[in-house]
């Protein structure tokens, strides 16, 4: 099954999204802290989809974001931010580091679904 | 000065209420969750929403104690300067005062950056940006 992490410094929004995509047919995991995703990342875990809030403490969402594409493992993993962030400034930040797209919180359950099915390119 | 220690002391007092109701709405809606998904309960889409906001309510919060806390190092600043020289009291004023406006305007563009969709009717509410 695909690997899709969740990194959001929220346990509430970790938990919306565990919910919403426990009946979905790929395996998560999530983090509470980016620099505890980018070890594991380092040390060999190779998601297929990366879903991350951007503002978080000690490292935020683009700072994440631009750490993935400086090792070869994750260059090209396709990543989206989960935010409730709308400016239009971080969004090109986030454009111009490779992000696959962006979703504004609270998020709609059968869109997330969908944004994860079209990336991951799952069976509809 | 005085009457900045009065200031600082209730500043300080927000802050820990503030903090305090982000603790509780997130062990709250945690607890709630926990219980979802202990008894393997089916959610919609309100479940979902609520769970989010308090997301968003953290976040209001915390920008509201950061802009505080900026609040409170002006007035430590302003306070140092009347007692070490009182003929730069008037500059400092100023110096406060559009360090004020400057925390205000901050603070206001935070409220609105962190509302996502919950307030902000200017965003498309059933979108998802690819790019």
């Amino acid at each position: 099954m695909p690997l899709v992490i969740f990194v959001d410094d929220s346990e509430t929004a970790l938990a919306s999204t565990r919910m919403v995509t426990n009946s979905m047919p790929i395996e998560v995991k999530q983090y509470t802290e980016a620099q505890k995703a980018l070890a594991e990342i380092k040390a060999g875990m190779t998601p297929d989809l990366i879903i991350t809030d951007l503002n978080m403490p000690v490292m935020n969402g683009l700072e994440f974001l631009q750490a993935l594409r400086a090792l070869p493992s994750t260059s090209r993993t396709p990543c989206l931010m989960l935010t409730t962030e709308t400016k239009t400034e971080l969004k090109e930040q986030g454009k111009a580091l490779g992000l696959t797209g962006w979703i504004v919180k609270p998020f709609n359950p059968a869109q997330l679904k969908q944004a994860i099915t079209r990336v991951l390119r799952l069976p509809a | 000065m005085v009457i900045l220690n009065s200031v600082d002391e209730l500043l300080s007092h927000i802050k820990e209420v503030q903090q305090d109701a982000i603790s509780l709405s997130r062990e709250s809606l945690l607890m709630i969750s926990n219980f979802i998904e202990k008894n393997s309960l089916e959610i919609d889409n309100d479940v979902v929403t609520a769970l989010q906001y308090q997301d968003i309510i953290s976040q209001q919060l915390t920008a509201t104690i950061e802009a505080i806390n900026s609040v409170q190092s002006s007035l430590d600043r302003f306070s140092h300067s009347y007692q070490t020289d009182e003929n730069l009291v008037l500059e400092s004023m100023k110096k406060l005062q559009d360090k004020f406006g400057v925390v205000l305007s901050e603070a206001k563009d935070k409220k609105s950056r962190f509302a996502g969709k919950s307030v902000n009717s200017d965003v498309p509410s059933e979108e998802i940006e690819f790019f």
